[in-house]
């Protein structure tokens, strides 16, 4: 068996720890993990992708199109543009979050009537694709743990909740205390458990969930 | 993390970028001196070798170019010190001249030369294909497909160099760069780091006339001697039973292979030989492969490397089989592959079912039709974007008083002006490009040449091309724009950076002293976020009837960032005022920055959590409505 995870977003929010932090919990707990990540050419707010995928019987960097069994989007606009490499049927982890790029609001200062694309939208497309759609508001959740960069965190916390994901809570969470920054550990942490709460709240409806409140 | 895990003496295993594995390997094989000029998808060896110079006894440069970082290396070699460098495909082209040479003398310690090409162009300006280096210079090369493997060869690298007294590459795509995976850690035994003499070591290291003539026969000698030894290298793999169909692969692609059998339900049904040492090609090993197949295919991205030479072997041995590729038309030159493409191609080889790809492609384009593109952009607060407002204004100006322009932009964070909504570049071509270019361009357009460049790509090479223009009395307008780093790349220091690798002390080298000893008679030096004054420099440097140079100077605003966290200062956010904003939009024309929206009520609007606070946009506002947070108070 193997576990799929096509995770996306925007530059700075920091997809790169989030995957190092589930390599090296996936290390802890003995699974065999491989990634394949695309940065993008600039260190901010342009579009960045990561394939993770766990299971004895990986080998590829890259997830095949229709292969992913979830789509972990860290901003909206980005869980449709890989909709591809997601499984008919998959499930959609995705922020509330919309960072619209420059390029969008400059069309709508260009042109009256044009609107900025929006989280319904968004959510409306995804759903003639999935129904397992799960949307967390995971700026608000980090900016409640006390440091507004732990979104990533947020989404660590709801993932280690799905009864797919083949890592223990614990491994993830030792795993987060050695990435992260020594000062904002504490706060890390806390965001892992309102990503792991929130889970209960709405994808734990959608899909067999490991720890049941 | 993972810095923890390259320096740790466990035998453990660790999850780890390749790399990173890359590093870790030459440091497991004792490296001592290593140098780098960075550029994806290699930096992070770059990166790593910086992050760990406090922690092992090592010598390291960040060299102003790939060919001086060779160099560097070569010179260690010389002297039978072990020593490392790697390079993107295209700065290879830059480090190619030495390459060449080192093919003919040899070097006494080993000598790895990592070389990262990047199918796809992710992040280049070509998909070159770097193998064709191997057989040209007659260096040896591995291709590894994982960072376990990638380990492997760095320490196996560092034995063949040295056994057979040439430099090694170890050639690499974009999706093994940056591919992670668990890594299994080896001995970390470091020798300590002392001078030799060279009077003990010391033999010719030329390369000349009948010098060369002689020298390309031993090299001939030694690329035999090498063949034989790969023929019996671990890094070939044959596996699977026998079967009348194989597949040929190496690098990523094999991996894609794997995926691909899975995905055909083929897993144990296909005989494979991966080749992990692509130069000298063990022509036996491929020979004793395809000698009982109906039919081959050969997957590998790019050009067909591989393919031609089972074409030539299969004449001799077993002309009737099929061989699949690029010449039947199974797979591209173009483009990186996947395991969803190997796949559609090994079933149309083998003429079997497989529903493709090509549905869920269009099915999901027709849903996502309606995002906006989310192109390469400058960070909020980043200077760049300060200088191209000042600059666009200008160029405006000069062109309603009828003077036009030829913009040549160059390699760097700034190539961002090449993207929508600014697209405002005539040409983007290769490191220094923009100041040659603009000198033929001067002798033969009639608009004003506007050339741009970076600290870093000045440095790397433009100098030349600018001496040139000095010499030769080319008028054209040439901003360079400092930053104080290699921001591209992950803001790398260079000699506008007052230190160098692993932060320590270096000596700033100054863009303007360089000018005026070249004899540059136009010469500004202006703050980048000092917008409104810069309109006005601009322009003078446009009319100006000679060569006319600006420095353009603000450090990387994530660099700037980085230094403001570590003293304890705070990043202090602006906001627009909506009672005094009338929305006049002069922020959202011109300034396109990621931290601006538009609100409900079609006001502007900045994120505080993406705000840089360089106030730029404030000093553009015609009607002053954008604040500084505190001034709310």
């Amino acid at each position: 068996m193997s576990l799929n995870i096509f995770i996306c977003g925007v530059g700075g929010q920091g997809l790169v720890l989030l995957t190092s932090v589930i390599g090296d919990a996936c290390v802890k707990k003995g699974r065999k993990v491989v990634t394949g990540e695309m940065y993008g050419l600039s260190q901010r707010s342009g579009a960045v992708s990561v394939h993770l995928r766990i299971g004895e019987d990986v080998f590829s960097p890259l997830i095949p199109y229709g292969g992913a069994d979830i789509l972990l989007a860290l901003e909206a606009i980005e869980a449709l543009r890989y909709l591809e490499y997601l499984k008919k049927d998959g499930i959609v982890l995705m922020n509330s979050r919309v960072m619209h790029p420059p390029v969008e609001t400059a069309r709508i200062v260009a042109s009256k009537g044009t609107k900025y694309i929006t989280l319904e939208d968004v959510v409306s497309n995804l759903r003639k694709w999935t129904n397992k759609i799960a949307v967390v508001d995971a700026l608000a959740l980090a900016r409640e743990s006390g440091n507004i960069n732990t979104e990533n965190t947020v989404f660590l916390g709801c993932l280690s909740t799905l009864e797919a994901f083949p890592v223990e809570e614990n491994f993830i969470r030792e795993s987060i205390s050695d990435a992260v920054p020594k000062k904002t550990v504490e706060q890390n942490l806390k965001a892992f458990e309102l990503g792991k709460r929130s889970a209960h709240g709405m994808l734990c409806k959608l899909v067999p969930c490991r720890y049941p409140l | 993390m993972v810095l923890k895990d390259v320096l740790s003496k466990e035998n453990k295993k660790a999850f780890m970028l390749c790399n990173e594995a890359i590093a870790r390997g030459a440091l497991e094989a004792d490296v001592k001196v290593v140098a780098f000029y960075p550029g994806a998808p290699a930096s992070e060896i770059l990166d790593t070798f910086s992050d760990a110079l406090g922690s092992f006894d090592y010598q390291m440069e960040i060299a102003t170019n790939e060919k001086v970082a060779l160099e560097i290396c070569a010179g260690a070699a010389f002297a039978g010190v072990r020593s490392l460098t790697a390079m993107k495909s295209v700065g290879a082209n830059v480090a190619s001249d030495m390459l060449f040479v080192l093919g003919y003398t040899g070097v006494r310690g080993g000598l790895v030369i990592v070389m990262a090409d990047d199918p796809h162009a992710h992040s280049s300006q070509s998909e070159e294909d770097g193998r064709f280096f191997a057989p040209n210079t007659y260096l040896p090369m591995l291709e590894p497909s994982t960072p376990q493997e990638a380990k492997n060869m760095v320490k196996k690298a560092f034995e063949i160099s040295e056994r057979h007294r040439v430099p090694v590459i170890i050639r690499t795509v974009t999706r093994v760069n940056h591919q992670s995976g668990i890594v299994k850690l080896g001995n970390i035994e470091r020798s300590e780091f002392k001078k030799v003499k060279w009077k003990e070591l010391k033999e010719e290291y030329t390369t000349l006339g009948e010098v060369a003539r002689q020298k390309k026969l031993k090299m001939l000698e030694r690329s035999a001697r090498l063949l034989k030894e790969f023929e019996k290298s671990e890094f070939n793999l044959t596996h699977n039973p026998e079967s009348k169909v194989g597949i040929v692969t190496s690098s990523v692609s094999y991996l894609y292979v794997l995926e691909a059998l899975k995905m055909l339900n083929l897993n144990d049904k296909v005989r494979i030989l991966k080749l992990g040492t692509t130069y000298p090609l063990p022509k036996e090993t491929i020979s004793n492969f395809i000698r009982t197949l109906n039919e081959v295919i050969v997957v590998e991205e790019l050009s067909p490397y591989l393919e031609k030479e089972i074409f030539v072997l299969a004449k001799d041995i077993n002309s009737s089989i099929k061989i699949f590729g690029k010449s039947s038309g199974t797979f591209s030159e173009a483009w990186e592959y996947n395991p969803s493409i190997v796949a559609k191609g090994i079933a149309a080889a083998l003429d079997i079912a497989y529903p493709g790809y090509e549905q869920i492609v269009r099915e999901a384009k027709q849903f996502k039709s309606t995002i906006p593109d989310r192109y390469p952009t400058f960070c909020a607060g980043c200077p760049h974007r300060a200088t191209f407002v000042a600059l666009s204004q200008a160029l405006r100006i000069q062109a309603s008083k009828g003077q036009e322009h030829y913009f040549s932009n160059d390699i760097g964070c700034y190539s961002m002006w090449v993207f929508p909504p600014i697209s405002m570049t005539d040409s983007s071509l290769c490191m220094g490009a923009s100041v040659g270019v603009a000198n033929g361009l001067s002798h033969v357009i009639e608009e004003r040449v506007v050339a741009a460049v970076g600290d870093s790509t000045f440095y790397h090479a433009a100098i030349p091309a600018l001496i040139d223009a000095v010499h030769n009395g080319n008028k054209f307008t040439l901003v360079i724009l400092d930053n104080s780093v290699t921001a591209m790349t992950g803001q790398q220091s260079n000699p506008s950076t007052e230190f160098t690798a692993g932060g320590r002390q270096g000596k700033k080298v100054s863009i303007e002293n360089i000018c005026k000893a070249i004899g540059v008679e136009f010469l500004e030096i202006v703050d980048s976020y000092d917008v409104k004054n810069n309109v006005e420099v601009f322009r003078k440097a446009l009319e100006y009837d000679g060569l006319a140079v600006v420095i353009s100077r603000r450090e990387c605003a994530l660099y700037g960032d980085r230094n403001k966290r570590r003293k304890g200062e705070k990043i202090v956010p602006f906001y627009v005022d909506k009672q005094i904003c009338k929305r006049p939009y002069v922020c959202l024309r011109t300034f396109y920055c990621p931290a601006y929206e538009i609100d409900n009520e079609q006001q502007p609007r900045i994120s505080a959590d993406i705000c840089d606070g360089c106030s730029v946009c404030s000093k553009l506002c015609p009607i002053q409505s954008i604040k500084r947070v505190e001034a709310e108070k």
